[in-house]
C-alpha cells in the first residue's frame, strides 16, 4: 500500500540478463536487504472482436503480491486512458466465457519475474521481462510501504534507488507518478506502471 | 557556686589562693614553734632571748603574709550577683531557707548563659542560611493543586486551542471510551496517525502508525498494537521518550502543548533530510528523531 516506482534498468552491452540480476542482487544485499521469495507479474492482452465496433484492448494482469486479485484494464475509446477493474480470481474463467467478444492476442503474453527482497520498509523486486521465450529487459520495482504519498517520499525512494541502481535513476519522478504526485497511491498504480512498461517492451524489438 | 567562680579572673584568684596557702603555712609554723619550743643548739646561753627573736621573726612573716593576702583579695574582682531584695534570703537563719539564695543565684546564672549562647547561635545560623529546594517547591505546588483534577471541558478546550495553533494539516479527535481518560487521535496530513492517551492533561501512552493503517479495530480503538512498518515503530519509541521529557505535573497545559508541537514536526518525516548527515536514509530509515527544542530532524545515530 505504498508508493511503487518501476524503473527500467538498461542491460549493458556484453552482459546477459541473469548476470545483471546477479549483480543487482549483490548490491541490494549489501544495502541490508534480505531475500524473501520471488515474484511474478504477468500480462495477457485481449482484443475485441469486430462485432463490438471499434477495436479495444483489455489487459489482464496478475501480481503475486496480491494473489487473490485479477486486474483488468480496459483501454478507453479515446486517448490513452484505461479503465481499471480489480476482480477475484474467477475473472480468468469469465474471460474464457467471453471469447466470442474478446480474443486473446497470440504471442503477446509478457511477464516479469525474479527475486524479491525486503529492506526495512522497502520492497525490492528485480524482474527479468520475458515475452514468450524471448528475454526483453530488466524492470526494477521499488516500493516504500510506509508512505503512500509520492510528494512526501520521492526523495527518499530516489536516494534508496540510487544506492544500488546508480546513475540511471532520474532526479524527477517517472511521468506516471508526476501526474499523481499529491495523491495517495495504491496497488493499482503499480499495475498501471507495469502495463505502461510492458506496452513499451512490446513495441520494441530486441532487448531494451 | 562553681558557675560563680568560673566568672572570676583566674590569674588573680590563683595568686590570692597561693598567698592564702603560704599564710596558713606560716601560721602553722608559728604555732608549731610556740608549742614545741626551740631546741638548744651551739652556745645555749641565751635560750629565752633566742626563742623570742625566733617568734618575732615568724610573726613578722605572718604579718607580711596577711598584708599580701589582703592585697591579692582586693585584686580579685568580686562578681557578686545582686538579686535585689532577694539578697535578704541569705540572712534567713532557718535551715530550710539556707540554700535558697544559693540555688536562686545558680538558676540566675543558667538563664543568663542561655540568653548569651542563644544570641551567638542566632548570629551563626543567620550567616549559614539553610535554603532547602523542597521548601520552595512545596510552596509552588500549593499554588497549582489542580493537575490531578481537570474537567473534561477544560481538556477539550486546551486540545482545541493547541490544534488550532498547529495549522490545518493536523486533525485531532477526542474520545473517552473508558470513562474519564481522554484518547486523542491525531492525523498528520497524509503522513501518519497517532493515538495519545491522556490521564487528566498528562500524556500516558503514545502509539504511532502509518496513514494507511487502521486505528480502529472492531469498533474499538486499537491503542496497544504496533505499526506494521519499522519507521513508525521507531517514531513510537521516540514519542514515548519525548512524552517523558515533556512530563511536568506542575504545568500540565504547557507540557501537552509542547508535546503536540513536537509531534506536529513529524509532518516532514519523509521529506526533510537529516540535519547532521544531510541524507534521507540511514540504516534504511528516514530521520526519525526530532530535536526536543529546535525540532530539527536527525537519524537515530546522528542525534547530537
Amino acid at each position: 500500500m505504498g508508493v511503487i516506482v518501476l524503473q527500467l534498468f538498461a542491460v549493458p552491452d556484453g552482459k546477459s540478463g541473469p548476470q545483471v540480476i546477479e549483480m543487482l542482487t549483490k548490491r541490494v544485499i549489501a544495502l541490508g536487504a534480505v531475500l524473501s521469495g520471488s515474484f511474478i507479474v504477468d500480462c495477457e492482452t485481449y482484443s475485441s472482436t469486430a462485432s463490438l465496433g471499434a477495436p479495444r484492448s483489455v489487459h489482464l494482469l496478475h501480481n503475486s503480491e496480491t494473489p487473490a486479485s485479477v486486474f483488468a484494464l480496459l483501454e478507453a475509446a479515446s486517448g490513452n486512458k484505461t479503465v481499471a477493474l480489480v476482480a477475484d480470481n474467477l475473472f480468468d474463467l469469465l474471460m474464457l466465457k467471453l471469447s466470442n467478444f474478446y480474443t486473446a492476442k497470440k504471442q503477446t503474453k509478457i511477464e516479469s519475474r525474479g527475486p524479491r527482497f525486503e529492506a526495512g520498509d522497502f520492497l525490492v523486486k528485480l524482474g527479468s521481462v520475458t515475452m514468450g521465450p524471448a528475454f526483453k529487459g530488466i524492470l526494477v520495482e521499488v516500493e516504500y510501504q510506509a508512505c503512500s504519498l509520492p510528494a512526501a517520499c520521492w526523495d527518499l525512494i530516489r536516494e534508496f534507488m540510487q544506492g544500488f541502481l546508480g546513475g540511471c535513476v532520474p532526479s524527477t519522478p517517472p511521468q506516471y507518478i508526476q501526474n499523481r504526485f499529491g495523491d495517495m497511491l495504491g496497488t493499482i498504480d503499480g499495475i498501471n506502471q507495469y502495463l505502461e512498461q510492458f506496452n513499451a517492451f512490446r513495441k520494441t524489438t530486441g532487448i531494451r | 557556686m562553681a558557675d560563680h567562680s568560673s566568672k572570676l579572673d583566674i590569674v588573680q584568684a590563683t595568686a590570692a589562693l597561693k598567698s592564702l596557702r603560704s599564710l596558713r603555712n606560716n601560721v602553722g609554723t608559728l604555732f608549731h614553734s610556740l608549742t614545741e619550743g626551740i631546741g638548744l643548739q651551739l652556745g645555749q646561753d641565751s635560750k629565752e632571748s633566742r626563742f623570742v627573736a625566733e617568734l618575732q621573726q615568724q610573726l613578722v612573716t605572718v604579718q607580711s603574709g596577711v598584708k599580701e593576702f589582703e592585697e591579692a583579695i582586693n585584686n580579685v574582682d568580686s562578681v557578686q550577683v545582686n538579686l535585689g531584695n532577694s539578697g535578704h534570703l541569705n540572712q534567713d537563719c532557718t535551715p530550710d531557707a539556707l540554700h535558697l539564695y544559693e540555688s536562686l543565684v545558680t538558676s540566675y546564672r543558667w538563664t543568663d548563659n542561655l540568653t548569651e549562647y542563644s544570641g551567638y547561635a542566632t548570629t551563626l545560623l543567620s550567616q549559614n542560611a539553610l535554603k532547602r529546594s523542597t521548601l520552595i517547591h512545596a510552596k509552588r505546588r500549593r499554588l497549582q493543586p489542580s493537575s490531578q483534577n481537570v474537567a473534561p471541558q477544560t481538556i477539550d478546550s486546551v486540545i482545541n486551542q493547541v490544534c488550532r495553533s498547529l495549522g490545518d494539516n493536523v486533525k485531532i479527535e477526542t474520545f473517552r471510551p473508558y470513562g474519564s481518560s481522554t484518547v486523542l487521535q491525531i492525523t498528520l496530513g497524509k503522513i501518519m496517525k497517532g493515538i495519545v492517551v491522556l490521564k487528566r492533561l498528562m500524556v500516558e501512552w503514545v502509539v504511532v502508525k502509518g496513514a494507511t493503517e487502521e486505528l480502529i479495530e472492531d469498533g474499538k480503538i486499537d491503542m496497544w498494537g504496533e505499526s506494521r512498518y519499522k519507521v513508525f515503530r521507531k517514531v513510537t519509541e521516540n514519542a514515548n521518550a519525548a512524552m517523558l521529557h515533556f512530563y511536568s505535573p506542575a504545568y500540565p497545559e504547557l507540557a501537552i502543548r509542547s508535546f503536540l508541537t513536537w509531534f506536529n514536526s513529524y509532518q516532514s518525516l519523509f521529506t526533510s533530510p537529516c540535519k547532521k548527515c544531510g541524507h534521507h536514509l540511514h540504516n534504511l530509515l528516514p530521520p526519525t528523531w526530532r530535536d526536543l527544542r529546535t525540532l530539527d530532524p536527525y537519524h537515530e545515530d546522528c542525534k547530537p
